[in-house]
């Protein structure tokens, strides 16, 4: 064993991985030279800094994530396996069916169809038009029925979500925060949720709700009233780092009528210093 | 994930609450920013999801995690290298100040964030090859095929970043603002 091989080895050494032999040999050597064990602990001390560096526990939108794409895959799986085994049959199991006489048959039975249906026809007439007029009146009266409920069902929709985005104060924090997720997870808000959204961003008194709020707004950032519910809030927001995300959010947005309000941020002495550098680079990106 | 290969998709559920803490707290001190580190890390598992049929059984699962969460990395960097990145509130308090104050050389002495700072100073390939050789479960034979390289060198270069993280690393913890 020399030098460079034990330097090779420190880091296998220091995390016990080396084979016994292995690791004894090289305790003796550094025993033997006090220079490289003294370099040999530095090391160790590093690693041992760099193991020991604080790491923040993800957010559980990962998790959420993760597993609603494995629910979707699986559900793709489940759907499309059968279906193309039902629809498509291989072509050898269909190949014996056809026989040659099969298009005479099916001709000869279109020609009786054709003849009875003729038949009933010309012997029936009266009867067949007041029946098809019943029959028209009772459809028409169904679909009209069935209008009505689905009208009543979007409207009881409608209610109930606008129910659930009003503001309330009194409501917990954990449950607004269910409710903007909510929102956010709609594919194609309507005007009112959208609005909601801002509503949430601008008077929430949670700033993880209002920062939630921003989030779910961000794939409608090319909106104008969007961009503008968030310009507008930003100079009422108390908190830093919902004001550094709504900074954020303005510079991703490339909402050039941002620059004033943010030029008088980054001048402003009584903002946090974060929020004022944050200001300045979104005026340089700007 | 011989399982999930297989369809029992069920299995990466498993594999994912076992696996996603070690991969994110990777992620986090390779890019150095927490949302970026949850976004490559949802995309990994997007992509085993989605790839699980080419899986072979070759290896350990975690190398061919890592080995998809290299490529997915080198997609952000490439895509960083361009684009603005938005604020990570968490790091807020690292933000360089034309003004600082008492509080900011508290923070400046922490080690931890020294650490973070040498840390995002080493190269992208040592940062890569240094914080590969941590995991106990990726032998430097993993990290050797990961970096295309041999064991040798993956050891060489793994010393050789460790070397220039400790010389930073001490430097700042001399001078913090260095």
């Amino acid at each position: 064993m020399n030098e460079p091989r034990v330097r090779e080895l420190f880091i296998e050494h220091h995390h016990g991985a080396l084979p016994p032999a292995e690791a004894a040999e090289l305790r003796a050597f550094l025993a033997a030279h006090p220079a490289l064990q003294r370099e040999f602990d530095e090391f160790a001390s590093t690693l041992d800094a760099l193991d020991a560096m604080p790491i923040p526990p993800p957010s559980s939108r990962l998790r959420a994530q993760v597993l609603a794409a494995i629910d979707a895959e699986k559900r793709a799986t489940r759907r499309n396996f059968p279906a193309v085994s039902e629809v498509m049959p291989p072509r050898s199991i269909v190949a014996p069916r056809r026989l040659p006489w099969i298009w005479l048959v099916r001709i000869t039975t279109a020609c009786a169809l054709l003849a009875v249906g003729y038949f009933v026809g010309t012997r029936k007439p009266a009867e067949t038009v007041v029946a098809s007029d019943a029959t028209l009146a009772a459809g028409e009266r169904v679909s009209q029925r069935e209008l009505a409920d689905l009208r009543r069902q979007v409207e009881a929709m409608n209610r109930l979500v606008s129910d659930s985005l009003l503001p309330q104060p009194l409501r917990p924090t954990n449950e607004r925060l269910k409710t903007v997720l909510a929102s956010a997870s709609v594919e194609n808000p309507n005007d009112r949720i959208i609005n909601e959204l801002i509503g949430s961003l601008a008077l929430d008194p949670s700033a993880n709700v209002r920062l939630t709020a921003l989030e779910a707004l961000y794939p409608h950032a090319d909106l104008e009233v969007v961009r503008a519910g968030v310009l507008s809030s930003l100079p009422r927001e108390q908190s830093p780092l919902v004001q550094v995300a709504m900074i954020d959010f303005l510079t991703a947005a490339r909402d050039r009528a941002a620059a004033p309000a943010l030029d008088r941020i980054s001048r402003s002495d009584t903002m946090d210093r974060n929020v004022r550098a944050a200001a300045m680079r979104a005026l340089n990106q700007l | 994930m011989l399982a999930v290969r297989d369809g029992d998709l069920d299995a990466l559920g498993e594999l994912f609450e076992r696996h996603h803490g070690q991969l994110f707290g990777y992620l986090v001190k390779f890019t150095g920013h927490r949302a970026s580190a949850e976004d490559i890390t949802q995309t990994v598992f997007q992509r085993i999801l989605k790839y699980r049929h080419t899986y072979r059984d070759t290896g350990s699962f975690s190398a061919w995690m890592y080995h998809l969460a290299r490529r997915c990395s080198a997609d952000y960097f490439r895509k960083t290298a361009s684009a603005p990145v938005a604020t990570d509130p968490l790091h807020l308090v690292e933000h360089a100040d034309e003004s600082p104050h008492a509080g900011q050389h508290e923070v400046s002495r922490d080690d931890h964030a020294l650490l973070k700072t040498a840390l995002a100073q080493l190269d992208q390939a040592d940062r890569e090859v240094l914080l590969l050789s941590r995991f106990r479960e990726l032998p430097f034979v993993e990290v050797a095929r990961l970096l295309e390289c041999s064991v040798g060198a993956a050891k060489v270069r793994a010393h050789r970043a460790l070397r220039q993280l400790r010389d930073i690393y001490f430097r700042l913890q001399e001078n913090p603002l260095s």
